[in-house]
């Protein structure tokens, strides 16, 4: 079976995890930087699954704490918008999934990268079942 | 400005189903700047429709382009070179893109990925309000700059009518009944008389009812 890939869309400031932190979950990890994730965009996200991700996580800094104001809570709405995308294509919504990280918590990052990434096992799951 | 809104994207996905090849062409005049069909949105939809078509296990290749306008003869003329790349073309231009591209290129097969509702303004980001209905008679000078037409349910000459509550619309009880408006806005200019002129049966055939309509300006043609 090949190795999972999820993609992680984030904001420059929020976190400056490495590969390191991320050893613990057994997946292809890629993350993508932003100057803020109110950069990231309902095209970025579609592209990341195009690209064989099977999740993507798109994180922000905290909504009070965001270094451009509003770009986190832009970036939950651009979130939403790629879900109510996947779910007209007939692909699970929750595939996508956005996190609001305290700046430079590692720990919150991967903590919601796991729960991604059971989220995807889970689907995974379902699909083995159902085929 | 005209408003669109996507279709979705199933709907286009079934439209293009035979195709392998497709192009998915945005418009930066009026779809552009309500959110529908510009830049950006070709992006997003260029993404689904390739994302939709690699799971289905049938992949397609998306030529993404966007034009200044599709409803000018000038901004057409790479249209040709890109017919030859691609089986079909989403236009997510209003419907005077699609149909003019359509009359002028008739052996392209063009698709529409948005829906065109109406003329309208943008009050804030991400909100389009109807306010004018294109109906070729204009009598917004008589009722205070708001117009019956495009903002009454009933689209009534002479309002209010009686389901008028309270200033507000019976059919959507949100909306404000623009009789009411127009009768407050009057009132408080001293040009209440405006309302005691009635309009006759109002006639539709500068609205469209006489089929397609067409302008001309001889001082802007060119040649005889």
């Amino acid at each position: 079976m090949s190795e999972m890939k999820i993609t992680i869309l984030c904001c420059h400031y929020t976190n400056q995890a490495t590969a390191e932190d991320f050893a613990g979950i057994p997946a292809k990890i890629e993350v993508k930087r932003y100057p803020c994730s109110g950069k990231i965009e309902v095209a970025d996200i579609l592209r990341a699954l195009e690209d064989d991700a099977e999740g993507v996580l798109v994180a922000g800094c905290e909504k009070s704490s965001c270094h451009n104001r509003s770009g986190s809570q832009r970036a939950e709405k651009r979130t939403a918008a790629a879900q109510k995308i996947l779910e007209e294509i007939g692909m699970e919504p929750e595939r996508v999934q956005m996190a609001f990280v305290p700046r430079l918590e590692t720990g919150v990052l991967v903590e919601a990268t796991k729960r991604l990434f059971e989220t995807l096992l889970d689907l995974k799951s379902k699909e083995g079942t159902s085929s | 400005m005209i408003i669109a809104e996507r279709k979705p994207i199933s709907r286009i996905l079934a439209m293009i189903e035979p195709y392998e090849r497709v192009a998915v062409l945005g418009c930066r005049g009026c779809v552009a700047i309500c959110s529908a069909g510009g830049d950006r949105e070709v992006e997003i939809v260029s993404a689904a429709l390739r994302l939709a078509r690699k799971r289905a296990g049938r992949p397609l290749t998306v030529v993404e382009e966007t034009l200044v306008r599709q409803c000018d003869p000038e901004y057409l003329t790479g249209l040709e070179e890109l017919a030859k790349k691609v089986d079909a073309v989403v236009s997510l231009a209003c419907g005077v893109g699609v149909n003019f591209i359509a009359d002028r290129f008739p052996e392209l097969r063009i698709y529409p990925g948005v829906d065109t509702s109406f003329y309208g303004a943008n009050p804030a980001l991400g909100e389009w309000e109807e306010k004018c209905r294109g109906c070729g008679d204009c009598i917004l000078d008589f009722t205070g700059g708001l117009c019956p037409i495009a903002r009454c349910a009933k689209n009534l000459l002479n309002g209010p009518c009686g389901g008028s509550q309270d200033g507000k619309c019976e059919i959507r009880p949100e909306v404000p009944c623009v009789w009411h408006q127009i009768y407050e806005r009057l009132k408080a200019r001293g040009e209440l008389e405006r309302m005691m002129k009635l309009f006759p049966a109002k006639d539709w055939r500068p609205a469209g009812h006489d089929g397609p309509r067409v302008r001309t300006r001889e001082d802007l043609k060119v040649g005889n």
